[in-house]
C-alpha cells in the first residue's frame, strides 16, 4: 500500500513536542473539563454515603467525644415503637399515594393524548402544582383543610356533614397528606406518562378501530399493556419520591399528630438536627438508603432493557 | 339519520367525555391557586365571613404590603435569587462540560467512571443531608474553624453553602451526555479540519447549538433551587441569609392570617410559574430523556 511508505519520523520527540501533542490530546481535555464537576460530585455524593455509614456506628452529637458503639443505633430503630411506627406511616404514605396517582396521571395522559383542542392548555394547567413549591402548596392547602373555616369543611356543612379536623386529627392527618401529595404529583407523571404513550403506534389504534374497538376498549388492549414498561418505571420512582418526602410534614404536620405522620424522613431529620443524634440520624438514614437502592434495582435493569 | 351521522354522533360522545373528565380535572388542579389569590385580596372580615366568596368584593392590597414587609421579604427574595443565579449558572456549566467529556471525548476508564457516577443518582439527597450538613459546618478555615475544621460554624449561612448540593448534578450530566451523543458526526469533523481544538469546538459549536437541552437543565435547575426546602433549613441559621422557603417556613408552621399567608404563597410561586411557562416547550423532551419530573 502505497500509504504505509509514510511513516512518522524515527527521531524521538523532544519533551515540549511530546507536551503539546499530549495537550491535544482527548485525555488532557477531559481532565481540564472533569476536573470541577468530578471534584464536587465527590463532596456531594461519594464523601457523605461513607460518611453516613461510618457516623452510624457511633453516639456523635456534635461534642468532640463520641464513642463507636457497634450496631447499637440498629438496634434500637428495630425495637423502639416510635421508629417502626415511621416505617409503617412510610409504608402507608406510599400505598395511599401511588396507586391511585399512577392510575389518575395514566388516564389523563390517555385523555390527553388524543385530537382535542387546548392540549397544551390542559397540560400546563396540570403541571402547575409541580412547579409549585411544597412551602407554596403547604399553605393554601392547610387553609384548604382549616376544620372551622376552611373550604372543604365549609362544602361539607352545606350539605349537612360535620367535617373532621383533617390536619389535626390522628385519624385523617396522613389521608389530607395523600390528598395534597395527589394534588402536586399527578401532572408530572402525567408528563412522562405522555411522553411514552407518543411512542406508541398510531397504526396500532387504527386497525383496533377498523376491528370495531371504541376508546374504552383501545384504552384497556393496546395503551395499557403498551405503555407498561413505563408504568413500572413511574411506580418505582414514584414510590421513592414519597419515601423522600420531607416538605409536607416538616411544614404541615411535625410527625404529629400523635406520631400518626411521623415518617423515616421526618424521623432522620428531627433526630439529627432536633436532638442533636447524629449517629442514630446516620443510621435511619443507612435503612432508608438501603429501602430505596433494593427497590430501584428493578428499575434500572428495566431501563438498561430499553435503551 | 343516515349511517355518516350516526357514526359521528357515537365518536362524538367519548369525545364529550373525554373534554368534561380534563375540564373537571383542570378546575381540581387550579382551584387551589384561584383560591389562594382570592383569599390573599380579601379583607379579613370577607375571609372570616360566612359565605364562600370567590372574587373579592373589594381588591385589597394590604396583606401584600403587610407581610412584605413583616417578613423582611425583600432580603428573602434576594437571597434566593442570589442562590438560584449561582446554581442555575454553575449547573448548566459544569453539567456541559462533563457531559461532553462522558460523550465526545475518548479516555481509559471513561465508562467505568460514567456508570460510577450515574450509581449515585438512586441516592436521594435526604440521605446525605446529615453527613453534608458536617461538612459543611466543618469546613476547615471557615467560619471561625481550624485547620481540622472545629471550634466554628464552617460554612453554615452562606450563599456558597446554600448552594452547594445545586452546583452540579448527575441528573444534569447524564441529559448533556444523552444530547451531546446525538450531536452529528460530520460537524466535529469539519471544525477538527479547520483546526479546532476539542475545547474550541465545545465553546463555539456544541454550547450554541445546544440551546434545547440548556433550557430543560436550565428550568430544572431553577426549580430544584429555588424551591428547595430541607437543604436551606438544615445549613442557614441567621434570618438574613435565609431563603424565601426556608424563611417563610417558620410562620407557614403556625399561620394564622390567612389573606397575609396566601399573599406570602402567591409571591414565592410567580417567579416559578414565570419561567415554567417561558420555558415550558423544553419540558416535555426533558422528561422524555430523563423520566425527571421536576
Amino acid at each position: 500500500m502505497a500509504f504505509e511508505a509514510v511513516k512518522q519520523p524515527s527521531r524521538p520527540l523532544s519533551i515540549q513536542q511530546r507536551f503539546s501533542l499530549w495537550k491535544s490530546s482527548d485525555a488532557f481535555t477531559a481532565i481540564v473539563f472533569l476536573a470541577m464537576p468530578l471534584f464536587l460530585l465527590l463532596l456531594l455524593k461519594f464523601y457523605p454515603i461513607l460518611y453516613n455509614f461510618v457516623l452510624s456506628f457511633t453516639n456523635y452529637d456534635l461534642s468532640p467525644n463520641f464513642r463507636f458503639i457497634g450496631l447499637k443505633n440498629y438496634q434500637e430503630i428495630l425495637t423502639n415503637q416510635v421508629f417502626l411506627k415511621s416505617i409503617r406511616n412510610t409504608l402507608l404514605f406510599v400505598v395511599g399515594t401511588v396507586p391511585i396517582g399512577t392510575v389518575l396521571a395514566l388516564v389523563l395522559a390517555a385523555l390527553l393524548n388524543q385530537k382535542i383542542r387546548g392540549r397544551i392548555i390542559f397540560r400546563t394547567l396540570f403541571y402547575l402544582p409541580v412547579v409549585t413549591s411544597v412551602l407554596a402548596s403547604s399553605l393554601v392547602w392547610r387553609w384548604i383543610f382549616n376544620p372551622q373555616m376552611g373550604l372543604i369543611n365549609y362544602s361539607l356543612k352545606q350539605i349537612g356533614i360535620q367535617g373532621p379536623g383533617w390536619l389535626s386529627d390522628p385519624n385523617y392527618a396522613l389521608i389530607s397528606l395523600i390528598i395534597i401529595q395527589l394534588w402536586m404529583s399527578v401532572g408530572g407523571n402525567m408528563v412522562v406518562f405522555l411522553a411514552g404513550l407518543q411512542d406508541i403506534p398510531t397504526e396500532l389504534y387504527e386497525s383496533a378501530q377498523m376491528d370495531g374497538a371504541h376508546g374504552w376498549q383501545s384504552f384497556l388492549y393496546i395503551t395499557v399493556p403498551m405503555i407498561s414498561p413505563v408504568t413500572y418505571f413511574v411506580i418505582i420512582t414514584y414510590t421513592i419520591a414519597i419515601f423522600r418526602s420531607f416538605g409536607l410534614i416538616f411544614l404541615l404536620t411535625q410527625g404529629g399528630p400523635s406520631l400518626s405522620t411521623n415518617t423515616i424522613v421526618w424521623e432522620i431529620y428531627q433526630n439529627a438536627f432536633g436532638y442533636l443524634r447524629f449517629g442514630l440520624g446516620a443510621a435511619l438514614s443507612v435503612v432508608l438508603l438501603i429501602t430505596i437502592l433494593l427497590l430501584s434495582i428493578p428499575a434500572r435493569i428495566l431501563q438498561k432493557e430499553q435503551s | 339519520m343516515n349511517t355518516l351521522t350516526i357514526k359521528r354522533y357515537i365518536h362524538s360522545i367519548p369525545l364529550a367525555f373525554v373534554y368534561i373528565v380534563l375540564i373537571l380535572a383542570s378546575i381540581v388542579m387550579v382551584l387551589p391557586f384561584i383560591w389562594m389569590i382570592s383569599t390573599s385580596l380579601k379583607v379579613d372580615a370577607e375571609i372570616f365571613g360566612d359565605t364562600i366568596r370567590w372574587i373579592p368584593s373589594v381588591l385589597d392590597w394590604e396583606n401584600y404590603t403587610y407581610i412584605w414587609n413583616d417578613q423582611k421579604m425583600e432580603v428573602l427574595f434576594r437571597n434566593s435569587l442570589y442562590v438560584s443565579g449561582l446554581s442555575v449558572v454553575v449547573q448548566v456549566l459544569l453539567c456541559s462540560m462533563a457531559g461532553y467529556a462522558f460523550a465526545r471525548l475518548k479516555f481509559r476508564g471513561r465508562d467505568a467512571l460514567f456508570a460510577a457516577i450515574l450509581i449515585t443518582m438512586t441516592v436521594p439527597f435526604e440521605v446525605l443531608v446529615l453527613p453534608l450538613f458536617l461538612l459543611v459546618r466543618q469546613f476547615p478555615l471557615a467560619g471561625g474553624n481550624d485547620i481540622f475544621g472545629q471550634g466554628g460554624v464552617g460554612l453554615l449561612n452562606t450563599y456558597q453553602a446554600t448552594a452547594f448540593p445545586h452546583l452540579v448534578t448527575v441528573y444534569g450530566v447524564f441529559i448533556f451526555r444523552q444530547f451531546f451523543l446525538g450531536f452529528p458526526k460530520e460537524l466535529e469533523d469539519a471544525a477538527w479540519i479547520d483546526g479546532a481544538s476539542k475545547s474550541r469546538f465545545f465553546w463555539s459549536i456544541l454550547i450554541p447549538n445546544s440551546r434545547p437541552v440548556i433550557g430543560t437543565m436550565g428550568l430544572f435547575s431553577f426549580l430544584w433551587s429555588w424551591n428547595d426546602l430541607l437543604w436551606p433549613v438544615v445549613v442557614v441559621k441567621v434570618n438574613s441569609m435565609k431563603t424565601l422557603q426556608a424563611g417563610l417556613s417558620t410562620i407557614s408552621q403556625n399561620p394564622s392570617r390567612w389573606g397575609e399567608m396566601m399573599a406570602a404563597s402567591v409571591m414565592v410561586t410567580i417567579p416559578t410559574i414565570l419561567v415554567f411557562l417561558l420555558l415550558q416547550r423544553f419540558l416535555v423532551q426533558g422528561v422524555a430523556t430523563t423520566g425527571i419530573k421536576g
